[in-house]
C-alpha cells in the first residue's frame, strides 16, 4: 500500500496495539488557558456549535505532524479555529486581527 | 470592520507581565470573537470552569464507598452508572452514560480510551497526563498485563483482565475490590481507600493509604 | 392495529400490527457471534483498525439508540439512529501474539453498522 494512502486510513490517533514507551506517570496542573479551553469545548458542545464528535474529527483533521507537535489543548484549540472557519462563524482575517489585538494588550 | 464593544477576557494572566503564548492568545482571541458575536454568554466558561472544578475523585470514591456499604446501591449501580451517581447529586452535564464495572477475585477491570481520551469526567474530574498520552493508550489493550506492572499491580493468571475501550457516549468507571480488614470502616473511612487510579482500574484500592494516596 | 387486552387488570395493553422505522429494532441479540467489518473509511471513525475484522460475541445491546458517530462529526447530528453495541473480544483474536492469559479480554462499544453475524 502505498506510504500516503495509509496516512488516509489510519487516522493519526488510531494507536491502539501499536508498539508503546513505558507508561510515564506524568501529570501537570492545568494552565489557566487550558482549563478555559476544556470549559469553552464544554461551552460550544452545550450551545451547539462544535458537539464533541465534531472536536475529536476536527484534531485528527490536524493531522499527524501537528498532532505529534502540539500539546493535548493546542490541538483543541486549533481544531476550534478550524472548525469555526469551516462554518463560515470565523473569517481568517477577523480571527488574525483579533490575535494582533490580544497579543498587543499582553505586549507590555 | 466589526465595531466590537470590547470585550476583555478576565485572564488570570493579565496580572503577571508575562506575553502570553501563541495558543493563549488564540484561545482569548476565540472566545472574546464568539462572546463578541453573542454565540456564548460571557460568563459562560467561567460558569463551566466552575463545574470542572466541582468534579474530583472524591465524587467516584463516595460512589464507591457507597456501593461497598449498600447492597441495594450497588445493584443500582451495577445496571444504570448515571442515574446512581444522579441519586448521590452527582449530575452529569453532557450526554453521556455511565457504565460501572465490577472488579471481582475473578475479574479485574481496566478503562482506556486508545482513541482519544474518553474519561467518565463528570464523576471523576478531569483525566491525568498519562492517561491521554500514548503510551497507555496504545499498550493497555494489547498488554495490560505489562501496563499493570508498571503501576505496581500483578494480576495473577487466573484473574481475567477486562480492557474496556470507550470509543461511544458511554464512559466507564471501575469498582474496586473493597479491601480486607475494612469490615469496621465508615462509609467516610471507605472512600478515603479509594483513589482515581483505583477507579481507572491500574491499581486495587488498599487498606494503606498512606500507599494508595494519589 | 390492535390492542391487545392482558388478563389482569393491571396488566399493560400491547400493541400489534406496529409497523418499526428502519433501525429502530436491534438487529443483533445478546449473545451472538458477530464480526466487525473491515472496511476503511477515512475523514473519521471510531472503529479502531485493532478490531476491525475480529470476531466477538455481543454482551449487550446498548439501549438507547444513538447518532453515526462518523456522521455526528459532520454536523449531521439529527435523524437517524441506532444500537451500539457492546462486544467482548478475546484478546488471543485480537493479538496472535498475545501473552497474557487466555481469559483476558476487551469490550468495546460498535455501531451497528459495522457488525455481522459471524
Amino acid at each position: 500500500m502505498n506510504q500516503s494512502s495509509e496516512l488516509l486510513t489510519r487516522l493519526p490517533n488510531d494507536i491502539g496495539g501499536l508498539p508503546g514507551q513505558p507508561v510515564k506517570k506524568v501529570d501537570h496542573v492545568l494552565e489557566p488557558w487550558e482549563k478555559r479551553c476544556h470549559a469553552l469545548a464544554d461551552v460550544l458542545d452545550f450551545h451547539k456549535i462544535i458537539n464533541t464528535e465534531e472536536k475529536r474529527r476536527g484534531v485528527e483533521d490536524l493531522g499527524s505532524e501537528i498532532d505529534s507537535a502540539e500539546s493535548y489543548y493546542e490541538r483543541w484549540i486549533t481544531a476550534f479555529t478550524n472548525i469555526l472557519f469551516q462554518k463560515g462563524i470565523l473569517t481568517p482575517e477577523e480571527f488574525a486581527r483579533k490575535m494582533d489585538e490580544v497579543a498587543a494588550r499582553y505586549a507590555k | 470592520m466589526e465595531h466590537s464593544t470590547a470585550v476583555h477576557v478576565h485572564s488570570p494572566s493579565e496580572a503577571s507581565s508575562a506575553p502570553l503564548s501563541y495558543y493563549e492568545v488564540m484561545e482569548t482571541a476565540i472566545q472574546e470573537l464568539l462572546i463578541q458575536k453573542q454565540l456564548i454568554g460571557a460568563g459562560d466558561i467561567r460558569r463551566q470552569i466552575e463545574v470542572l472544578d466541582s468534579r474530583t475523585p472524591a465524587l467516584g470514591a463516595k460512589v464507591i464507598a457507597r456501593a461497598w456499604v449498600d447492597p441495594e446501591f450497588r445493584s443500582r449501580l451495577l445496571a444504570n452508572g448515571r442515574t446512581a451517581c444522579e441519586e448521590l447529586g452527582i449530575t452529569f452535564y453532557d450526554d453521556t452514560k455511565l457504565i460501572v464495572l465490577e472488579n471481582t477475585p475473578k475479574v479485574h477491570n481496566l478503562i482506556v480510551c486508545t482513541l482519544c481520551s474518553c474519561y467518565p469526567r463528570p464523576v471523576l474530574g478531569l483525566p491525568p497526563d498519562w492517561y491521554k498520552l500514548p503510551p497507555y493508550r496504545s499498550r493497555a489493550v494489547i498488554e495490560p498485563r505489562a501496563v499493570l506492572a508498571e503501576f505496581g499491580t500483578v494480576i495473577p493468571d487466573d484473574v481475567e483482565i477486562r480492557v474496556s475501550d470507550s470509543t461511544a457516549a458511554i464512559r466507564f468507571l471501575v469498582l474496586p475490590v473493597r479491601p480486607e480488614g475494612t469490615e469496621n470502616y465508615s462509609e467516610e473511612q471507605l472512600a478515603a481507600l479509594v483513589t482515581r487510579d483505583a477507579m481507572i482500574g491500574v491499581v486495587p484500592a488498599t487498606i494503606d493509604t498512606a500507599r494508595s494516596r494519589k | 392495529m390492535q390492542p391487545v387486552q392482558k388478563r389482569g387488570s393491571k396488566a399493560p395493553t400491547v400493541f400489534t400490527g406496529i409497523v418499526l422505522a428502519e433501525g429502530e429494532a436491534p438487529i443483533f441479540e445478546v449473545g451472538e457471534h458477530i464480526r466487525v467489518l473491515t472496511r476503511s473509511p477515512i475523514g473519521h471513525y471510531r472503529v479502531p483498525q485493532y478490531v476491525r475484522g475480529k470476531r466477538g460475541v455481543v454482551e449487550a445491546i446498548m439501549p438507547i439508540r444513538e447518532l453515526d458517530n462518523e456522521q455526528e462529526a459532520f454536523g449531521r447530528n439529527a435523524g437517524s439512529k441506532r444500537h451500539y453495541y457492546r462486544i467482548a473480544l478475546p484478546m488471543k483474536e485480537l493479538w496472535l501474539q498475545y501473552t497474557g492469559s487466555p481469559r483476558d479480554g476487551l469490550r468495546i462499544e460498535v455501531f451497528e453498522t459495522w457488525l455481522e453475524r459471524n
